[in-house]
């Protein structure tokens, strides 16, 4: 009978399944992540970069502390305000042997910028209009307009610098599931849907790696990605969910790496159309009306910090702005001054994403109930989700961050400049140190025009910040990993001891 | 017979019209699809420009018309996630799936057998109670319940079994044991509740008047009659498996044509969507027609 057959074999392949997945070299390093990787052309990618981020380089790259420092170009400068010129890194090759040199900068560049690609990500490099070989290690870069953050947009995807020739022989589906670059790691092994290995490049500019294997594995599943790392089948998992810390705590083998400021910022977004939403100061009551520090000791069980700003710590043009108050009775008597003494009924949508969203949803609408605001929750699923957030709410939770570009532009313009797709906010004085705020390339008088953007948000509350998330990762006690504000994961930098 | 099958088969051809059009205008149910694929801050005139590449600009019957005549020939259009055609992806998928729903089908069945036989050879024994405890409990338990179960005590606590992937026998035995505790539990039911009516019946009494066996008039008389009903529903198990065991392929990471399907749902990426989901009811209407014919195959008194 094929049936008892087949079960047979099963049983009998079990009971003499070796345990390698406990055991493993000091140099072979597992990671274990949340979502799949489908696709690795650093140009067209519609997933984080994490992966991509260890086989490819860009021109400029970000240190331990956040800070620019050169990668593939040694130097940049600004020739005049529309103009940058990037000095290349000589003598470095992509792994098939390429030269790393203008020709594949202005290629890896223009390929993303040519509109019939419909690169989903050309929003990040838009600004640029044209790109120049000077001599074979000198590029020059034009924008449309003044553009501060060119050399941050150098420092993410989609700017990674791929090899010209091997893209035109093999095309770019093959590239994207065969790539190729000239970071510390090249592709051993793809299986989609699974897993991702990586071999030590060991002819890597900074040197060669230490660990030589990395996969990176898929586990959607929170509960069996954390069992995972207690099991010994990874070394490192990403996002951890903060009601299976305590599981991580008490291994004796592992550990909790919490990020600080690693994470995005959680606000609810505020329909300024809607009534009463166009009144400042019901806004200014329902912002006075939440009590953040319970919420993030008690709910998120401090894997979060208070914030009064959208921009985050590491973010240029931070400015530190403390968190409204908790005063229900001050915005109580702000909202019988704007007109509704008895409060009034208001819908608040939120989504299954971030840290325990869902009970903090349930406690905003217990503190702004005790103000005399009632609130109809509602919670809805991402994908449908997605579809409402920018027109529907009144009242709705999302998060936002600068990750990657850790500028303070990518963190509030798209979210509080009035037209813009995620904005609901209108306040005009708002929208003008916002363009302004987007013409100055001097760094120190950009700063103060971004921090006068934030002293004005906080004032006239065009949405309500909340908190800012932590990056929480799991790891095994041999592993030196201590996680990043840009949430990448350079295995380059990972040690077992 | 043959009127019988035709009328079958064209029923069958409505079902797949059906859920395409249902596949096909989804998509159009949460607003511009352009929009939704495109990344948040991209500008009216990129959208635009995507727009039209896709062919979203057209009226929609003509869309729909297209989108059917492509799916006829197999070609669902490329994967925005992945860049590449949605059909070679499913395809990709299908032997994962294949091999946890056929394990989790042949140990469900056989001890579904094994226990459901003798439940009711020892009806109303204690082992007949103990079989119908734990039958009735493996329909209760939720899948995922089991599954994290079993990752907490055999990879957790006792390091016998990797807790997900796929690739080694090792990996196979949670994700099918916990997505089989269902069928098994059904099979179980379904045999020992066949089998007690069919040993019921006068060609049983017959045969034991006759001074056959009991064995003999087990296996031979009652238990081939038992079959047929437990024969229909495992086709449809088989189909409903192969469709994708959505979570148990995400509790273990199995890297299956459910978990393909989730993700696609969860990304927005439409082809894949599309693809799968046809697919899962082309596969009911293919074994529904299977059972069908089956049906007079196994039992020639029944006349279509």
């Amino acid at each position: 009978m094929k049936v008892s057959a087949a079960f047979a074999l099963t049983v009998a392949l079990v009971a003499t399944a070796p345990a390698a997945w406990s055991q493993e070299a000091k140099d072979q390093l597992v990671i274990a992540r949340a979502a799949g990787t489908t696709a690795m052309d650093p140009g067209f990618l519609r997933e984080s970069a994490t992966i991509v981020d260890n086989i490819f380089d860009t021109m400029v790259e970000r240190d331990s502390q956040m800070k620019l420092e050169p990668g593939l170009a040694l130097s940049w400068k600004s020739i005049n305000p529309t103009t940058w010129e990037f000095k290349l890194r000589p003598g470095v090759k992509f792994t098939d042997g390429e030269p790393v040199n203008a020709e594949a900068v202005k290629f890896s560049l223009d390929r993303v910028l040519n509109p019939d690609n419909h690169a989903p990500t050309i929003s990040y490099i838009r600004t640029i209009s044209k790109v120049e070989v000077v001599d074979p290690m000198t590029v020059r870069i034009t924008t449309s307009g003044p553009d501060p953050l060119l050399p941050t947009r150098m420092s993410r995807y989609p700017a990674y610098i791929v090899p010209p020739k091997y893209l035109k022989e093999h095309g770019r589906d093959y590239f994207a599931s065969h790539p190729v670059g000239s970071g510390p790691y090249e592709l051993e092994k793809f299986v989609p849907g699974q897993s991702v290995e990586l071999k030590a490049n060991d002819d890597y500019w900074r040197g060669a790696p230490s660990i030589k294997t990395v996969t990176f594995k898929t586990i959607p599943d929170a509960t069996a990605r954390t069992t995972a790392l207690l099991n010994g089948e990874a070394d490192i998992i990403e996002d951890l969910p903060v009601n299976l810390v305590p599981m991580v705590q008490a291994s004796p083998n592992d550990q909790v790496v919490d990020v600080k400021n690693g994470g995005l910022t959680i606000y609810l977004g505020l329909v300024m159309s809607q009534k009463p939403l166009d009144n400042l100061k019901v806004r200014q009551a329902l912002n006075m009306a939440i009590d953040r520090k319970t919420i993030v000791n008690d709910i998120l069980h401090g894997m979060a910090t208070v914030s009064g700003t959208q921009v985050g710590k590491f973010d240029f043009g931070y400015t530190d702005i403390p968190a409204p108050k908790y005063d229900p009775a001050a915005a109580k008597k702000l909202l019988a001054e704007a007109g509704y003494p008895n409060g009034f009924t208001i819908t608040l949508e939120s989504t299954h994403r971030y840290l325990n969203d869902d009970a903090v949803a349930t406690a905003i609408a217990q503190m702004f109930g005790d103000i005399g605001v009632k609130v109809k929750q509602k919670v809805l699923d991402w994908s449908v989700y997605l579809q409402e957030v920018p027109r529907k709410g009144p009242i709705f939770m999302l998060g936002w961050g600068s990750t990657q570009t850790l500028d303070a532009d990518a963190a509030i313009y798209p979210i509080m400049h009035s037209g813009e797709p995620y904005s609901t906010a209108s306040i005009p004085e708002l929208d003008k140190l916002l363009d302004k705020s987007r013409k100055i390339v001097d760094p120190s008088k950009r700063a103060e025009v971004l921090k006068q953007v934030q002293e004005l948000a906080a004032k006239d509350v065009p949405l309500i910040t909340l908190y800012q998330q932590d990056a929480v990762y799991g790891k095994a006690k041999d592993v030196v990993f201590s996680g990043r504000a840009d949430a990448r994961i350079p295995v380059y930098t990972i040690k077992k001891q | 017979m043959l009127r019988y099958l035709l009328i079958r088969a064209g029923q069958g051809l409505l079902v797949l019209f059906g859920v395409s059009a249902i596949v096909f205008f989804s998509l159009f149910l949460t607003g511009d699809p352009a929009a939704v694929m495109m990344p948040p801050d991209a500008t009216t005139a990129e959208i635009a420009s995507f727009r039209h590449a896709m062919g979203f600009d057209q009226p929609i019957w003509i869309q729909y018309l297209r989108f059917l005549g492509h799916a006829l020939t197999g070609h669902f259009g490329d994967s925005l996630r992945y860049q590449q055609p949605a059909l070679s992806l499913l395809l990709q998928r299908i032997p994962a799936t294949a091999l946890l729903a056929l394990t989790a089908l042949a140990w469900s069945s056989l001890f579904g057998f094994v226990f459901g036989i003798i439940a009711a050879l020892r009806q109303n024994s204690a082992l007949d109670l103990t079989i119908r405890v734990v039958s009735l409990l493996g329909q209760a338990v939720p899948v995922f319940w089991l599954g994290l179960l079993m990752i907490i005590v055999f990879s957790l606590r006792h390091h016998w079994l990797p807790s997900s992937g796929m690739g080694t026998a090792a990996q196979l035995v949670m994700p099918s044991l916990s997505l089989g505790a269902y069928y098994f539990a059904a099979i179980t039911r379904l045999v020992r509740a066949s089998l007690i009516e069919a040993l019921g019946q006068d060609y049983v009494r017959t045969a034991r008047a006759k001074g056959l066996s009991e064995w003999r008039i087990t296996v031979r008389h009652a238990l081939r009659n038992a079959l047929i009903p437990v024969v229909t529903v495992q086709g449809m198990y088989f189909a409903s498996l192969m469709g994708g065991a959505l979570i148990t392929e995400i509790i273990f990471a199995w890297p299956g044509v459910g978990r393909l399907a989730v993700e696609a749902i969860q990304t927005r990426d439409f082809t894949v969507v599309q693809a799968t989901v046809l697919f899962s009811a082309l596969l009911f209407v293919v074994v529904n027609f299977l059972v069908d014919i089956a049906y007079v195959w196994l039992n020639p008194r029944i006349r279509l």
